[in-house]
C-alpha cells in the first residue's frame, strides 16, 4: 500500500483558487477535485444542496466504468463524460493518473464553455498536484500518539431501541 | 490509498467488503448504517446500486465519520463489490484505492468452493492493480452462522486463513448484526496500526 499522500494547506488554497476562477468563467454551480478511488479532495461553489461525498464516489465509479468500456472498444480518448439534465448537468474529466475534475452546472449553460475552461483548469490542477507529490513523495501523517487499543470501540452499536423498526 | 487533507484536517479511508455472491456483504453495510452510533450528521446515506432483485450491480457505498485522531476528522468510506462472477470488471474498479478489506465468506458447506474462488479472485484483482494482499490489512468474516448446514470454523480457517500470516477472523450472523461491528472495528484497528507503522519507521 502506498504511503499516505500529503496535501498541504497551500496546495488546497491553490486548487481552490483554480476552481473558483473556473466556476466564475464557466458559470459552474460547483466543481470538485476527486481521487479516482472515490475520495473528495476539495470543492468550490454552491454545494449546500448536494451530498458531495456520495457524488464523488459515484462520479469516480461511473467515470472509471467508462474508461473500462473505452479499453474494450480500443479507444484511448474517453477522457471525459457528460450527462445532460433538465436543470443540472454533469461534466467529469480526467486530470491525471489519480484525479478527476467533476463539474455540476446549470443545464442552460453550454457544455462547450465548461469544456473550454476545464481544459485550462485541469492543467493547473495537475501542475499543483505534481508539485505536492514532488515536495514530499514519502511523507506521511504522524499518528504515533494514537492509542490503537481504543479502536476496539471505534464504531459503537446503538443501544437497542424499544419497538424499533425492523427491516424486512 | 487513503487521503489526508491538511487544509480541512481530514483523513479519508476506503474499506471494501469482498466475497462470494449472496454472502452478506450488503447486509453488513445495512447493519452498520442502521446501528452505528454517530453524532448527528456524521453518517451518510447508504447508496446501493442494485438490480431490481436487490443484487448489487455496481457497489454499495456508506460514508461514516468516526472519532477525531489528533485533530484529524476520520472519514470511513465503506464499499461492497458485486459478488456475482460476471461482474469482475466492476470489482476491479471498486478495489481501486482500497485501504482495507473485509472478506465476507458464506459459512454454508456447499458455498465453500465459491468462497475459495472468490478469495482467489480477490488476489488476482489486487495483482491486476499492482497490489498485494500481504500489504493490505484484511480480516475474514464467516457469515450466516445461524444456518443449520454450516461448515466448522476450523475448516473455514483451513480453507481461507491458511497463509504464512493468519489474519483475524470472526463468526457472524450479519442479518442480526452479530459480528458486524467486531469485524469493522478490527479492520479499523489493523488499518490504523498500518498507518502508524508507516508514519514512524524509526519505531517499526
Amino acid at each position: 500500500m502506498a504511503t499516505l499522500p500529503q496535501i498541504s494547506e497551500e496546495d488546497i488554497q491553490k486548487l481552490d483558487e483554480t476552481l473558483r476562477e473556473f466556476n466564475a468563467s464557466a458559470d459552474a454551480t460547483v466543481s470538485l477535485i476527486i481521487d479516482k478511488g472515490g475520495f473528495l479532495i476539495t470543492h468550490q461553489g454552491d454545494s449546500e444542496e448536494f451530498d458531495l461525498t456520495t457524488i464523488a464516489a459515484l462520479a469516480s465509479g461511473a467515470f472509471m466504468a467508462n474508461q473500462t468500456i473505452a479499453g474494450l472498444v480500443s479507444e484511448t480518448t474517453f477522457n471525459s463524460t457528460y450527462q445532460q439534465g433538465e436543470n443540472q448537468s454533469l461534466f467529469v474529466t480526467n486530470v491525471d493518473d489519480h484525479c478527476l475534475l467533476v463539474v455540476i452546472f446549470k443545464s442552460d449553460t453550454g457544455v462547450g464553455v465548461v469544456k473550454y475552461y476545464a481544459a485550462t483548469a485541469i492543467k493547473r490542477i495537475a501542475r499543483q498536484l505534481k508539485i505536492a507529490k514532488k515536495r514530499a513523495p514519502d511523507e506521511s501523517l504522524d499518528l504515533s500518539m494514537l492509542n490503537v487499543a481504543d479502536t476496539q470501540y471505534f464504531f459503537r452499536k446503538k443501544e437497542k431501541e424499544p419497538g424499533g423498526k425492523k427491516r424486512p | 490509498m487513503a487521503i489526508i487533507n491538511q487544509a480541512t484536517k481530514e483523513l479519508q479511508v476506503k474499506i471494501v467488503y469482498y466475497g462470494p455472491a449472496m454472502g452478506g456483504k450488503t447486509t453488513n453495510l445495512v447493519q452498520v448504517h442502521d446501528h452505528v452510533q454517530t453524532a448527528a450528521g456524521n453518517k451518510g446515506k447508504l447508496v446501493s446500486l442494485a438490480t431490481s432483485s436487490d443484487r448489487t450491480l455496481f457497489f454499495d457505498f456508506l460514508p461514516i465519520e468516526a472519532m477525531t485522531i489528533r485533530g484529524f476528522k476520520t472519514k470511513f468510506q465503506l464499499y461492497t463489490v458485486p459478488g456475482q462472477v460476471i461482474y469482475n470488471t466492476t470489482r476491479q474498479l471498486v478495489l481501486r484505492g482500497v485501504d482495507g478489506i473485509v472478506f465476507v465468506a458464506d459459512s454454508q458447506f456447499e458455498k465453500m468452493p465459491e468462497n475459495v474462488e472468490s478469495f482467489q479472485n480477490l488476489m488476482d484483482n489486487l495483482q491486476s492493480l499492482k497490489l498485494n494482499l500481504h500489504d493490505i490489512p484484511y480480516v475474514l468474516q464467516y457469515n450466516k452462522r445461524d444456518l443449520p448446514n454450516v461448515a466448522p470454523m476450523e475448516y473455514m480457517e483451513f480453507l481461507l486463513n491458511n497463509r504464512e500470516v493468519q489474519v483475524p477472523s470472526f463468526s457472524a450472523t450479519a442479518h442480526r448484526c452479530e459480528g458486524v461491528f467486531e469485524t469493522l472495528n478490527m479492520i479499523t484497528r489493523l488499518l490504523l496500526h498500518k498507518f502508524i507503522n508507516q508514519s514512524v519507521p524509526q519505531y517499526a
